[in-house]
């Protein structure tokens, strides 16, 4: 019952708050953006040929109208708050009228297919081979394996990505160069393996640099934990090495490391943004990304919010988990 | 055991991509259709309304749909500047006071279901848009309402429009540049059930030649079918040919990403791409071409006009005219138009493109008044800057690159140009009171350094290109130029708020058929608005009044046009006058035309327009783009 | 300090090669103070020309000497990730050891801004930022704007390593014996954090370019100032790869890997000898 009161309540609470503010203030800064929806639209549609300028100043009052801009941003502030709860985000304006909801949803399947699995891919390869170059530190393999991590590393992600994209499209065109699937979505072996086709590339490029990441994360952490007295204690105990590397190292630096994964698997509801732009892969990071420069606050809303959502729910799983997972935090 | 789980990891990092494009045979495109029954186009935007059809909506974007799916009443050709009849099979007919127009439609006429299209869909289709807001697209509603009165059908295929005043352009709704009046199926939206606004058009019945059977939720590709009675739809009866089975429009973005897909067999026209990804396309693609099969490839007869534009606000010295002549004669135009844009754009002293019809109508007839125009240096000197010999120039540049000229030089790259005058350009700024100091560099009047603060987009390609171009050229004439690549969202923001001393906007001065009026409406000096407010919501065009630049008399021209028809020959002169008096005044320095590298690989298909091949314009994304695609044979 | 620098670069490979390759990135830094041509400089030299003796790097389409822009590059975006980097960890490093080890109320209340700050997305963040900034966006600007985003993170894995530290049997040991709670800090953890710290900092560098590099890509940033990211943009913007002009491209790849490989070998180095029971381990080997 203590637990319950001095521990997991006040973190709900501050669930509930850390979304409260996050949501405030991603509704705040994009209306601080000169880029503005209303005329934005009327932009496109007068791109290409001139209208009446009397006919494009009524279409902005219908617009600001349709578009529930029309009020002081209080009036938005609360109507925003009164729509959500309804579990309404609201029209997207670039898509006029479709709702956000349908366009997130268009998106979300693949981001969190494409993420999910690539995160989980990386993290699980970074932390065993990290892990290991760590602990036979000595051995040739991890000497190499190291060197390699350590030039990759550093590459740029979007420079990873870009060079990717060249080799396997261009100059050894075996990957496609848009799209994340081919026909449409059916439970057929067409389907699926298409979608393992489209969606190869990317998540490569988001395997390569996730797992050199969490390499060198699992490194230093595993050199550290290697000379700790247990391990050196069971060492002597003739333990055997793999038992001493997968029981008790790996296991002690899981902390931070599971904290991390909860925290990027909670990131990936705001997508990838640039590897969804270089690979034209379709997900919410590049929605995000158009909506960001035509001003399409409801969007961007929608998808920050579930982002904010995601992010805070896995912090919390974290703090909840935590006692479990290492039994030597104790609460104070 | 380690070495073991280190060799299986590298296993399958090789074996899964393998195994994983083997089984997928590598082929990119995202739909399961024959690929020879199929044109693929390069689609110039995402969709942003996916899967929804009701394209009268106040709709996102929605590239390509116009062309297949939708029919107006008239088409023009810009590469032509004819008339192309569509759903109408006669000019617009006007009472002598323009306050009526009758149109007769085009008989035999039917929907994508066989229903035949009459009169009373063009009728329920005005009268729909005029009574809906929430149908806003292109503003046809508001344009509705604020022109027309009645409009009738007075038999099956007579429509008459009775307007609310004297309206001399009215049929411009129903006539494309861009796009027109999509007309609506009366026995298909009649009985929709529920709000038009929300209405999304699931299983959309067209009067163009093709139906949309699949798309992308993300809106990256849309897949058409060309319907079966095709011989029934405007472009079937007019080209008379079936065109391709199967469109796809795909959108692969930037340059780079086109040239690799028409290397790859996955695209059978991209719109456009810089000069390096189109060098790409000819290395590694033999069967691909744009407009001229060689040097200057090019498509260069899009209706539209680049500009150095001036912000008269933010840096009054532009307001003297002595210092913007001065300006553009240290511009060498030649160098400008070879060494940084590749000698593929046509120049143009005029923001009205140098495409045949409008060299036909303006710039011809204009030359001897260019050439023999003066400008006062300041000192009372006159001086001649017009030089019709910068197509002779480029073309002389061209021959020692090894290229050929295909044609006269003027036809290929326009009329001509204002001089390079180094020292005309010196003696302007001199007498505008600038001096130079030690090092040469110019100083304002005030003894202040010179320096202009230009802005460009970068992804506009020849635009960003003239930027550095002039700024190089200027730096050279000892004025400090900052240029600045900026994101286009950015840009856009700068010109609108007025943050800005030079920007690249484009400008276009006259519509493929001549008539001026419609495309300088927005250009009155009734819509400006000073610096540091932003210039849209006042309705005029954001791209110049981006100048702040009041001139009644420019007003006056304007209103002086509005009052002619446009059938009227004193239309093009009353233009002409106004030409003359923006050139005399310089308020912002045309550079070159728009062009395009339309570029089409002949793989699959063939009977794109070429300049072999003239016969209409290859700029398939406006909406009288659809001739084109339904003019396509496969190659075998 | 001497002799422990001399310690390191005799006994620490890693550390060895290291500072070889900080001191080449340091040479180009200095370097760029005495470069022929200013930064903005377009048309200063022939274009597209391969690698050659005249040009070490070659040069670009607009008419740039490749090495010389380089070395504005590496200095420019140096001091964007050097700014974003010690913003970004000075604020993550105190705040998550105060939230840490005084626990209760001050770590709830921090907790509950570091989570407010963390869930909010970054990358859309500093777009939406740079949009409205409108092209005034000057390094320092970004380098500021980086290390205010980029303190969350690793403000919350200071933090955990602290709580776990603080539960390991060496400190109750210590709270036992009696020790002063920050010698206990400062003797017994800090051996253990500060190697985290620097793979951290290496990290908080890597995030610094990567985003510089981004923000580049997308042409938010201020494209007419040499940095590893312009430099990228306008290789791929004259589509360098296509048209097999690829050293436009490496130069700026190069340096950012080697940049980045340098620090963190240098770190490697720096925490294996900060750490003293690795310290006796290694010297035990070398005996």
């Amino acid at each position: 019952m203590t637990l319950l009161r001095q521990y997991i309540l006040p973190r709900i609470v501050q669930w509930f708050v850390v979304i409260f503010v996050g949501i405030s203030i991603t509704f705040l800064i994009p209306r601080l953006s000169p880029v503005n929806p209303v005329d934005n639209a009327l932009g496109r549609l007068t791109s290409f040929q001139t209208m009446d300028p009397e006919a494009s100043q009524q279409m902005r009052a219908t617009l600001l109208d349709l578009y529930g801009l029309d009020g002081s941003i209080v009036d938005q502030y609360l109507n925003f708050w009164g729509r959500l709860i309804k579990g309404d985000l609201g029209p997207s304006f670039q898509s006029f009228p479709t709702p956000v909801m349908q366009i997130i949803g268009a998106g979300i399947g693949w981001t969190i297919g494409l993420l999910g699995t690539s995160i989980l891919i990386s993290w699980t390869l970074g932390l065993i081979l990290g892990s290991l170059a760590g602990y036979f530190s000595n051995t040739w393999w991890a000497k190499l394996l190291e060197r390699v991590v350590i030039t990759i590393y550093p590459v740029p992600y979007y420079i990873l990505a870009f060079i990717l994209l060249m080799l396997f499209t261009y100059y050894w065109p075996l990957f496609p160069l848009v799209g994340g699937s081919r026909g449409e979505p059916a439970f057929t072996w067409e389907f699926i393996s298409s979608v393992l086709y489209f969606g190869f590339l990317p998540a490569l490029s988001l395997v390569i640099g996730g797992t050199a990441f969490r390499f060198i994360m699992a490194k230093a952490l595993a050199s550290t934990e290697m000379t700790s007295d247990y391990v050196q204690y069971a060492d002597l105990a003739a333990v055997p090495k793999r038992k001493i590397l997968f029981f008790y190292v790996i296991r002690n630096t899981m902390l931070p490391q599971v904290t991390d994964l909860a925290l990027s698997l909670g990131a990936l509801f705001e997508g990838a943004l640039i590897t969804e732009v270089v690979f034209g892969y379709p997900g919410v990071g590049y929605t995000l990304y158009n909506a960001i420069n035509s001003g399409d606050y409801n969007i961007i809303m929608g998808i920050t919010l579930l982002s904010i959502v995601g992010i805070a729910t896995a912090s919390l799983l974290v703090d909840l988990i935590y006692p479990f997972l290492d039994p030597r935090v104790r609460l104070r | 055991m380690f070495k073991k789980l280190v060799f299986l990891f590298v296993l399958a990092l090789f074996s899964v991509p393998t195994f994983v494009s083997i089984a997928q045979e590598p082929q990119g495109l995202p739909v399961d259709v024959p690929r020879e029954e199929m044109f693929v186009i390069d689609q110039i935007f995402r969709y942003g309304v996916a899967g929804n059809y009701n394209i009268w909506q106040t709709a996102g974007t929605t590239p390509h749909r116009h062309a297949m799916m939708d029919e107006t009443l008239w088409y023009i050709d810009q590469e032509t500047g004819e008339r192309v009849y569509g759903a109408a099979i006669s000019d617009p007919m006007y009472n002598d006071d323009f306050t009526q127009m009758t149109v007769e439609l085009r008989q035999g006429l039917e929907w994508s279901d066989g229903v035949p299209f009459t009169a009373a869909d063009v009728v329920y289709t005005v009268e729909t848009l005029k009574a809906t807001p929430e149908l806003g697209q292109s503003g046809w509603h508001a344009q509705f309402n604020q022109f027309v009165d009645t409009v009738e059908a007075t038999d099956d295929y007579t429509v008459v429009f009775n307007l609310l005043e004297s309206n001399p352009r009215f049929h411009n709704l129903f006539e494309t540049r861009w796009n027109g009046v999509y007309i609506m199926p009366k026995h298909i939206v009649e009985n929709v059930e529920g709000d038009l606004g929300t209405w999304t058009n699931p299983e959309p019945v067209v009067l163009g030649n093709y139906i949309p059977t699949q798309f992308d939720p993300n809106g990256f590709w849309e897949l058409y079918e060309r319907r079966e009675n095709w011989e029934t739809s405007v472009a079937g009866t007019v080209i008379g040919n079936p065109g391709p089975q199967y469109v796809l429009t795909i959108f692969y973005g930037d340059s780079s990403r086109k040239a690799i897909a028409m290397s790859r067999g996955e695209l059978d026209v991209y719109f456009d791409a810089d000069i390096e990804a189109f060098e790409t396309t000819l290395d590694t693609t033999p069967t691909a071409r744009s407009w001229y099969a060689d040097f200057p490839w090019a498509y260069p007869n899009e209706v539209s006009t680049r500009q150095l534009a001036f912000d008269f606000e933010t840096q009054p010295l532009f307001q003297d005219v002595k210092v913007r002549w001065a300006l553009a004669l240290s511009l060498n135009i030649v160098e400008l138009q070879t060494e940084y844009i590749g000698g593929v754009a046509k120049v143009t002293p005029l923001p009205v493109p140098a495409t045949p019809s409008l060299t036909a109508i303006y710039l011809d007839p204009m030359q001897e008044w260019f050439e023999n125009l003066e400008i006062d240096l300041g000192d009372g000197t006159m001086y001649k800057p017009y030089d019709s010999t910068v197509p002779d120039q480029i073309a002389a540049w061209a021959e020692a690159q090894g290229y050929t000229v295909p044609g006269e030089p003027a036809d290929v790259f326009g009329p001509g140009w204002w001089k390079f005058d180094l020292e005309a350009a010196e003696t302007l700024l001199t007498n505008a009171g600038f001096s130079r100091d030690g090092g040469g560099n110019w100083l304002t009047p005030d003894g202040e350094p010179f320096t202009i603060d230009l802005q460009s987009p970068p992804d506009e390609n020849d635009a960003f290109r003239m930027a550095n171009a002039a700024a190089d050229m200027w730096s050279d004439f000892g004025i400090d130029v900052n240029l600045q690549g900026l994101e286009r969202a950015v840009w856009d923001q700068n010109y609108f708020v007025g943050q800005v001393e030079v920007y690249t906007p484009w400008m276009n001065f006259a519509l493929a058929s001549g008539d001026a009026w419609p495309e300088v409406r927005g250009d009155h000096p009734r819509y400006y608005v000073p610096n540091g407010e932003d210039v849209r919501p006042a309705g005029g065009n954001a791209f110049f009044q981006g100048q702040r630049l009041q001139d009644p008399q420019i007003g006056e021209y304007i209103d002086a046009m509005a009052a002619i028809t446009p059938s009227d020959p004193a239309n093009v002169e009353t233009a002409t006058e106004f030409f003359k008096y923006w050139t005399e005044n310089l308020y912002a320095i045309t550079v070159i035309s728009f062009k395009k590298f339309v570029t089409w690989d002949e793989r699959y298909w063939t009977g794109f327009p070429t300049a072999e091949n003239p016969d209409r314009m290859p700029l398939y994304w406006f909406q009288a783009g659809k001739f084109t695609i339904q003019a396509l044979a496969p190659i075998n | 300090m001497l002799t422990t620098l001399r310690d390191l670069l005799r006994f620490s490979p890693s550390f060895r090669l290291g500072s070889i390759i900080l001191l080449l990135a340091a040479i180009l830094v200095i370097l760029s103070f005495f470069s022929p041509y200013e930064p903005d400089d377009r048309r200063a030299v022939e274009r597209n020309v391969a690698p050659s003796i005249e040009y070490w790097f070659g040069t670009t389409s607009q008419g740039q000497d490749v090495f010389w822009m380089l070395t504005f590059a590496v200095r420019n975006t140096l001091i964007v990730a050097g700014i974003a980097v010690s913003i970004g960890r000075g604020i993550g490093v105190i705040l998550g050891m105060i939230s840490g080890y005084l626990g209760g109320v001050v770590d709830r209340i921090l907790s509950s801004i570091v989570d407010s700050i963390i869930v909010i997305p970054r990358l859309p963040l500093l777009i939406l930022i740079a949009t409205i900034m409108r092209g005034q966006m000057t390094i320092v600007a970004l380098g500021l704007l980086i290390g205010i985003l980029d303190w969350a993170y690793p403000s919350k894995r200071y933090r955990s390593q602290v709580l776990s530290l603080r539960e390991r049997s060496f400190t109750h040991t210590a709270v036992f014996s009696g020790m002063n709670a920050w010698k206990i800090v400062i003797q017994e953890h800090l051996p253990f954090i500060i190697p985290f710290l620097l793979a951290d900092v290496v990290s908080g560098f890597l995030f610094a370019i990567g985003i510089e590099v981004t923000l580049s890509i997308l042409g938010l940033s201020d494209l007419d100032t040499q940095t590893i990211g312009s430099m990228i943009y306008w290789g791929n913007y004259y589509q360098s790869l296509l048209t097999n002009r690829v050293w436009v491209l490496l130069a700026p790849i190069g340096a950012s890997i080697v940049v980045v490989v340098g620090f963190y070998l240098v770190s490697i180095g720096l925490s294996e000898y900060l750490d003293p029971r690795k310290r006796l381990a290694r010297l035990r080997v070398k005996e």
